[in-house]
């Protein structure tokens, strides 16, 4: 590993809205409460702040303006060390999700979870990534796919899913005006959801494919902080979308994928796209805005709440949508305390599901959504991304509770009227 | 060989002993032989002479008897009024506060920090005889280590600006000049005025937040009669033992006093007559003495006194085996609710539930 | 003597260093310049920086009970001090001589020393907790109490000199004024300006992708 690779990536990282992020930091320890990790361990070394404790050491010594007045005082931090680097590996990658909800509670509105993506960054130069997510991105960048889902076995998932709905689904079909992408949590586990889709899009009259090529939404390279895998795995879509001259891109319920994308995509292949990249909420609530697909009368009369995925809605934006769409389907929807842009992590975004290390911690961490499933007492906990989904699962039979999830835009399906 | 340290411990004590009995045998007697300089100033002013340029004159002394005895004057000619011009009980509280209060009080802290440094050479600072165990149970909730440490630092405050103005003039004025003085006194009185306030709200919360558990318990007194502070190991107790539930008590009514006394000699408007000024004045500084007093105790035994008892208040937790030495009642009864190992979400939980955050 | 030293050249050299240094400081941090995103907005990032100005006020999303005492206690404090810092009668006429030219109504003395009361109280509170809440005292440093200190000294001078009657007092309170002016750009008091582009950056983050939460 090198201390020096990781001070310069550090270095290279203070933009203007870093060095006021940690020239603004009072150390009031607000974001501690707003932790899962935090909370869920009493563990004062999951405090948000403490663990962008590197680069502020980094920023003071060698980037703060008027550091050189205070380093000729001796006033300055002390260099990062390697032992240093190797603590905060757990820190950085185990005990951060980077779901954001220290941001909306820091008094000077720092964004921490932007500033652990940027740590993440120089702990990548240091070489110091858990192996899950160093696996991820050999796999992904091998095979196509994290959980190395090969492009026969996506055929042939595909296929057995054309079949059980009954409508054909094209691969690869040049001039399509949507290229949708999965997530592999969802090729793998969630499959049904892509006969949900066929049957959706065949009422609305979308024209769509899947390209063989590039059918991995989500980006491993964002989760682990290597903008250079990041931006592979973005160009690899680009590509495909250019190839098949789409002029839609559909980000799928996955919460990270759609912020690398849409919001970091552009930034890290370097130009803007010529198709445009909608979440499919986004898109469900257009069209059922626009008429083009109708459900059932009849609606869902379970007890139902929704888990905001942290990366579509409190850091996406897309906030209404899935609401809307639920009241659409079922009659029982009950909000939980802190919905929408406050809500509370799965435990699992931001890579911690793929580091098989942390896997003790994220379980224990549950048990903040716990209690606010437990105000609520669903009957069913409806969600928008693989990945949540599959945590919450883990965690609600680790803590033997009986809840199915279900994703949302299969929900819709069920109730489509067709 | 741990026989001759015995020994080495037994002479100490008794070296001790002997030093600190001379020590008050002497102070007492000083005491009441009023040997001391502090008290001659107010002995020269209660012998009837009144300064002033009025000797030979009859009528004279019969207007200033009359002042002296309180009456008032007719001076409606004037803006004043009718005013009572001297105020002769004045001089017995001047007498009461330059003499006894001022004496007896600077005794009792001084015999108060010696009884700590005598404490701390013979026992030293008492150890957790087992080690630290690793394992933490929470002892203080964030609402008693805040309302502590909003108390405590405002009482230093006012400690040492009342002290100030208590003892200024025989310990500062003298070195520094009277003119200096006049300047310490008149910073030390307008900080002490300004934060007295302060710490009546302090305390009252203090008070509120800690009467449950200073409640008197069965075994309390035991505690007392197996050795208190001086048998090793420390007798059992509940969360607080019967000396601490003694320093709350004190609290509360030295610290009412002090605090209603303090608020009419700051708001003095409140006040009628001046006497009751003069009487709150009293009340304010023989509270101020014992608290301070017992505080250096309470400071002493909490910091440097007994090992691992600071974290206590400052983190929240104690080492279990801390707890289980020095309060071992209590210690069981938190053990036994919870599991060993405190979960941080339950901790979090009942912070929580805790209306007074 | 002393008085005119506080009150004249090191007043000077006080402001300039506090003036010059914060300058400085903004400048240095602003010049670090971002790299221009060009992901397509939903919505405005001008409106989500000005709205994230406001929002920041309260902690909001739930939190409110676990950081209600922090509240508490950081608004007595900067109310307070805000209040005597520009309408006691004595800064008035301060600033009025050294800074501005022109006065303006000062409250009345009870208001002044009510005021005080509230940021005494609340920088206490503030204190306190960072030496007894065990995340604070993980992530508190040398400056956070140097800077916590600095202005309950330089608060508590300008109490000691209350009765505006000793000028050796007056001396003492604007010799930590000085003291504090000229530690401020150096330290964590910064945060008093960098906050609005903190808030700023992280607003206008948000409100490119049309939500601030």
């Amino acid at each position: 590993m090198s201390v020096s690779a990781a001070v310069e990536i550090f270095t290279n990282n203070i933009d203007a809205s870093a060095a006021a992020y940690l020239d603004a930091c009072v150390h009031c320890g607000q974001c501690a409460q707003a932790c899962l990790f935090f909370e869920a361990t009493g563990d004062v070394k999951y405090t948000p702040v403490w663990k962008l404790e590197p680069m502020r050491r980094v920023y003071k010594r060698h980037m703060a303006p008027l550091s050189g007045i205070k380093k000729a005082l001796g006033l300055v931090p002390d260099e990062i060390s390697e032992d240093m680097l190797k603590e905060w590996e757990e820190l950085l990658y185990d005990s951060c999700t980077l779901c954001g909800r220290c941001t909306i509670v820091c008094p000077m509105g720092i964004d921490i979870a932007g500033l652990v993506r940027k740590s993440r960054e120089a702990m990548v130069a240091a070489g110091l990534v858990p192996e899950g997510l160093v696996g991820a991105a050999e796999r992904v960048l091998a095979i196509g796919s994290p959980l190395g889902i090969k492009p026969e076995t996506l055929a042939k998932i595909v296929g057995e899913q054309a079949e059980e709905v009954g409508i054909p689904i094209d691969l690869d079909k040049v001039g399509a005006d949507y290229m949708i992408i999965l997530s592999a949590m969802e090729v793998l586990n969630f499959y049904e959801v892509i006969g949900a889709l066929a049957r959706i899009f065949k009422q609305a009259g979308i024209t769509w494919t899947i390209s063989t090529e590039a059918y991995e939404a989500t980006n491993v390279g964002i989760q682990m902080g290597d903008k250079k895998v990041a931006a592979t795995l973005v160009q690899r879509i680009v590509d495909a979308a250019e190839k098949l001259q789409v002029k839609y891109v559909v980000s799928p319920e996955c919460g990270h994928a759609y912020s690398a994308l849409n919001w970091e995509g552009p930034n890290l292949v370097g130009k803007s796209y010529n198709f445009k990249v909608i979440h499919i909420l986004e898109l469900l609530d257009q069209l059922v805005r626009e008429g083009r697909i109708k459900t059932k009368s009849e609606r869902d009369h379970r007890r139902v709440t929704f888990h905001d995925p942290c990366q579509i809605v409190r850091r996406g934006g897309i906030v209404q949508e899935p609401r809307n769409l639920l009241n659409m389907v079922s009659d029982n929807f009950i909000e939980m305390e802190n919905c929408g842009t406050a809500n509370i992590c799965c435990g699992g975004g931001g890579g911690v599901s793929s580091n098989s290390r942390a896997e003790e911690l994220r379980i224990k961490s549950f048990i903040s959504k716990k209690r606010q499933l437990d105000a609520v007492g669903p009957e069913a906990l409806v969600t928008a991304c693989g990945n949540c989904r599959n945590v919450l699962e883990e965690a609600l039979d680790e803590f033997e509770m009986d809840l199915p999830v279900l994703g949302l835009t299969e929900l819709v399906a069920e109730y489509l009227d067709d | 060989m741990v026989e001759s340290m015995d020994k080495r411990l037994t002479f100490k004590r008794l070296a001790c002993g002997a030093f600190v009995s001379v020590l008050l045998v002497w102070v007492l007697s000083a005491g009441l032989t009023g040997s001391f300089d502090l008290q001659n100033e107010a002995y020269a002013q209660t012998g009837g002479a009144v300064p002033g340029k009025t000797l030979g004159n009859k009528s004279d002394a019969d207007i200033w008897r009359q002042m002296r005895q309180g009456q008032s004057f007719n001076l409606s000619g004037t803006a004043i009024g009718t005013p009572v011009l001297i105020q002769s009980p004045g001089e017995e509280w001047r007498s009461l506060r330059n003499g006894p209060l001022s004496y007896w009080g600077g005794l009792l802290m001084l015999v108060s920090l010696i009884a700590c440094i005598g404490f701390f050479l013979v026992y030293g600072r008492i150890k957790i005889e087992g080690g630290r165990s690793g394992k933490n149970i929470p002892r203080f909730s964030q609402a008693e280590r805040w309302s502590h440490w909003f108390a405590a630092s405002l009482f230093i405050l006012l400690s040492v600006t009342g002290l100030f103005v208590m003892f200024g003039r025989y310990a500062i004025s003298p070195i520094i000049g009277k003119e200096a003085w006049a300047v310490v006194a008149s910073a030390c009185l307008e900080a002490h005025n300004l934060l007295g306030p302060l710490f009546v709200v302090a305390l009252v919360i203090l008070l509120i937040i800690y009467m449950k558990d200073n409640v008197w318990q069965k075994g309390d007194l035991s505690w007392v009669f197996k050795g208190a502070f001086f048998s090793d190991p420390p007798p059992p107790s509940w969360k607080y033992n019967l000396a601490e539930k003694s320093w709350y008590w004190l609290l509360f009514f030295a610290g009412l006093a002090i605090s209603g006394s303090g608020l009419v000699l700051d708001f003095p408007w409140i006040a009628e007559r001046v006497q009751q000024l003069q009487l709150a004045h009293l009340i304010h500084g023989g509270a101020a003495v014992v608290l301070i007093a017992a505080s250096l105790g309470h400071i002493y035994l909490g910091t440097i006194g007994v090992e691992g008892a600071l974290e206590g208040m400052t983190q929240g937790t104690v080492d279990e085996n801390w707890a289980d030495e020095h309060h071992g009642w209590w210690a069981k009864q938190v053990m036994g609710s919870t599991e060993t190992d405190i979960d941080g979400s339950e901790q979090v939980a009942a912070r929580d539930e805790m209306p007074a955050e | 003597m002393f008085l005119d030293f506080v009150e004249g050249p090191l007043w000077v050299v006080a402001c300039v260093v506090f003036i010059a240094g914060a300058l400085w400081r903004i400048v240095g941090i602003v010049r670090f310049g971002r790299r221009p995103d060009i992901s397509i907005p939903r919505a405005s990032a001008l409106v989500g920086a000005i709205k994230g100005q406001f929002l920041h006020f309260v902690p909001h999303g739930g939190f409110s009970f676990r950081t209600r005492y922090h509240l508490i206690a950081g608004y007595m404090f900067h109310l307070g001090l805000f209040v005597l810092l520009v309408y006691a009668a004595p800064h008035v006429l301060f600033l009025k001589e050294n800074v501005v030219g022109f006065d303006w109504v000062a409250l009345p003395r009870w208001g002044f020393i009510l005021s005080a009361e509230f940021a005494f109280a609340g920088l206490i509170l503030l204190w306190i907790r960072r030496i007894s809440d065990p995340v604070m005292i993980k992530i508190s440093d040398w400056d956070d109490h140097v800077a916590s200190w600095l202005t309950f000294i330089t608060m508590l001078t300008g109490c000691l000199a209350l009765q505006e009657s000793h000028d050796s007092l007056r001396a003492i309170h604007m010799l930590f004024v000085d003291l504090w002016l000229i530690y401020f750009p150096f330290s964590r008091l910064m945060h008093a300006v960098t906050f609005v582009f903190s808030r700023g950056y992280t607003g206008a983050f948000f409100g490119r992708r049309g939500v601030v939460p």
